[in-house]
């Protein structure tokens, strides 16, 4: 739809720690035109998934049961693979206040505000 | 059990007055000595009556009547050289006395002996007394030839035990060389006693221990020099040598016993003293009194256990760890222990009268450390609620961002889906908006169970009774409730018994193993006593984790009290006794 043009081809890798969360998020961006290639439910699963699928961008959860989207943000940035991380929160970004302003991100979205479009035009620099 | 002391005393009495008339008629010893020395006696034996008066409980008083009399009794032979009756007396009683003193003095103060050795020698003075009785008893014969030089050839009389002619006089020469030894032992026993004692009996046993020391000594003396007893009726000096040392010991004595009338006035400054004591300095003035430098106090606090004036808990020490500990006050009620030194457990009069006289300054004391308690406890346990509702909140926090706020994330993100496949796919949509659905009841579920926890509706709105049922169903063990008030409680005492179950279930559920759990409220006397008993595995302990001491918080600030017994294997019993009136 919106940015059906603009990403036709980009891939992601939705990290959260609440399935329902995931799955309508990758439906979301499905539906966008976005690739979803695989989920991740904590920090562990999700840096090995970027390691084998090698995503454009990763829709990663602030809160994870065994680290922070802020660290697993730095440990990304310097994959070799780079993607362009995308951090989400239930909370507003005014809760996080520096560490967000200091995260190795594109950007910050509330979930309640969560839209493809949203997303594409963050990493809309990207490949 | 008064008359009997009374009785010996006559009796030492009459001795005494036989002897000394005895002397006078047939005029050896000389008169004069004579009155003086058993005179002496009598003074001794009458101490030995008071102490025996004073302390029934020990045998020291006994022991030390029975000393001059059978010294005197030893006398007999000299006075009445003539008569067999009174020679035989006499030899059965030669050593006796001694054997008597040396048993008081090594049991003193506490009539027990304190080492295997002092039991030893004093075992050993008995059997030397008798046996060296019994060898005069039985073998003695005057009319037999014999030793010229001896002076025991002054008795013209056989005793009435006499058996055979021994040569007596070889026989006695080694005992007395026995005697010689065993009078040096007895001083190293003693110079140990002191050395071994607590301080506070230094004080007491140390005349005692003096004056026995030197009666011994002299008797090494005599012995060394003149290789047998001096014959002290003919010698003007060695007479008031043997006079002094036969009475020093029971002197000293009587001075211990004038040190404890001093004690005894010393409790009368003490009531005074106490008038002007500032709170807190009650055991210097009472260490003073009883003079045992190490004195310490702990108060009895209302809830159980002791405390020193500041309100920090003490431990009493167990016995047998060197330690005595007096409680003053009433059984049922004590206001404090004295933890002090065993020895003056031998004054018990003196304990009391000071205990008596500092009690009320101690139930001061106690009254202020118990303040100090509770303002101490106070403080922690409002630090503990304000962390409490703390982590109730952050907890809270966590349950709304986990739970209800993710399904309403996810049904605004089915609905954004729902829209953009409006035109599109009825069928898609319709899955879509199934699936808002579903979310949104599973959220309005969790949040219910959020409030319940919060504070559940149906105590709120129905009371105790269904608030448990609700509990009971919810829990994993099989729950009894024995009955519930029917009427309405205060809503505090409501939902502290409410949470107490609700907290008492999920632990038994969670540690206890328990096959069943029976709860309980009565209300009675103005308070809500709340039972929880389980059969589980037992070994709770509010002093670990934090949910019982929370419930203990709670108890407490509505002033009521909260029991745990939860011997390990048997089953856990919980016990709050809430107001409510």
């Amino acid at each position: 739809m919106l940015c059906d043009d603009l990403h036709v081809s980009a891939t992601v890798l939705v990290v959260d720690d609440h399935p329902s969360f995931r799955s309508f998020a990758r439906r979301l961006l499905d539906d966008a035109g976005f690739a979803v290639l695989d989920e991740a439910g904590d920090g562990a699963s999700a840096l090995a998934a970027v390691r084998r699928l090698r995503p454009d961008v990763v829709l990663l959860d602030v809160l994870l049961p065994d680290t922070t989207g802020f660290e697993l943000a730095d440990v990304l940035a310097a994959e070799p693979s780079r993607p362009a991380v995308v951090l989400v929160s239930s909370r507003r970004a005014t809760d996080f206040g520096a560490s967000l302003e200091r995260a190795s991100a594109r950007g910050f979205i509330t979930k309640s505000e969560l839209t493809a479009a949203a997303v594409a035009e963050l990493v809309g620099g990207g490949p | 059990v008064r008359a009997i002391p009374a009785l010996v005393l006559c009796a030492g009495a009459g001795l005494c007055a036989l002897l000394i008339d005895g002397a006078h008629r047939g005029g050896w010893p000389p008169t004069d000595k004579a009155a003086i020395g058993y005179s002496a006696g009598l003074l001794s034996i009458a101490i030995g009556v008071v102490v025996w008066l004073r302390r029934p409980d020990t045998r020291t008083g006994m022991l030390l009547t029975a000393f001059p009399i059978a010294s005197l009794a030893a006398d007999l032979d000299i006075v009445f050289p003539a008569s067999p009756t009174a020679i035989t007396a006499a030899f059965a009683c030669e050593s006796l006395g001694a054997a008597f003193l040396v048993h008081a003095v090594l049991s003193y103060p506490t009539g027990r002996f304190s080492s295997r050795l002092d039991r030893g020698f004093v075992v050993f003075a008995y059997v030397y007394a008798t046996a060296r009785g019994l060898v005069l008893l039985l073998f003695y014969d005057p009319h037999a030839p014999h030793d010229p030089l001896m002076f025991d050839w002054y008795f013209r009389a056989r005793p009435l035990t006499h058996v055979a002619w021994l040569d007596v006089t070889r026989i006695v020469d080694v005992f007395d060389g026995v005697l010689f030894a065993a009078a040096l032992g007895l001083v190293l026993l003693l110079v140990r006693k002191v050395l071994r004692a607590s301080p506070g009996e230094q004080r007491i046993v140390l005349p005692l221990v003096a004056a026995t020391c030197f009666a011994a000594l002299q008797v090494a003396v005599q012995l060394a020099v003149y290789r047998e007893p001096v014959n002290s009726w003919a010698s003007g000096n060695w007479f008031w040598v043997v006079t002094f040392a036969s009475v020093a010991t029971p002197l000293a004595l009587a001075l211990g016993i004038l040190w404890g009338r001093r004690a005894r006035s010393a409790v009368a400054d003490l009531v005074v003293e106490l008038e002007r004591t500032p709170p807190g300095a009650v055991r210097e003035a009472l260490a003073r009194t009883l003079r045992d430098p190490s004195l310490e106090i702990a108060l009895c606090l209302e809830r159980g256990g002791y405390a020193d004036g500041e309100g920090r808990p003490v431990t009493l020490p167990a016995s047998g760890s060197g330690r005595a500990v007096t409680v003053l006050g009433p059984a049922d009620a004590p206001v404090a222990a004295l933890v002090h030194d065993p020895v003056l457990l031998e004054r018990p009069a003196l304990l009391a009268a000071a205990g008596a006289a500092a009690r009320l300054a101690l139930e001061n004391e106690r009254l202020q450390a118990e303040l100090r308690a509770q303002v101490a406890e106070l403080r922690a346990s409002r630090t503990r609620i304000v962390e409490a509702g703390d982590d109730e909140r952050r907890r809270l926090e966590r349950d709304l961002h986990d739970g209800a706020q993710q399904r309403l994330l996810a049904i605004g993100l089915a609905l954004q889906l729902a829209r953009g496949q409006l035109e599109a796919d009825a069928e898609t949509t319709r899955e879509l908006l199934d699936e808002a659905d579903a979310e949104l009841r599973a959220a309005l579920d969790e949040l219910r169970e959020l409030a319940h926890g919060i504070h559940p509706a149906v105590l709120t709105e129905q009371g105790l009774g269904p608030a448990l049922a609700t509990l009971a169903e919810r829990s994993p063990v099989p729950v009894t409730i024995d009955g519930v008030p029917d009427e309405r409680l205060p809503a505090p005492a409501e939902a502290a018994a409410y949470f107490l179950v609700s907290e008492a279930l999920a632990n038994v559920a969670k540690y206890a193993h328990a096959s069943r759990i029976r709860v309980s409220v009565v209300r009675e006397n103005g308070r809500a006593r709340v039972e929880i008993h389980d059969d589980g595995v037992g070994g709770a302990d509010p002093s670990r984790g934090s949910g019982l001491r929370g419930l203990l918080d709670r108890v407490q600030s509505l002033d009521g009290r909260l029991r745990i017994d939860s011997p390990p294997g048997r089953g856990t019993h919980l016990e709050a006794e809430i107001p409510c009136a």
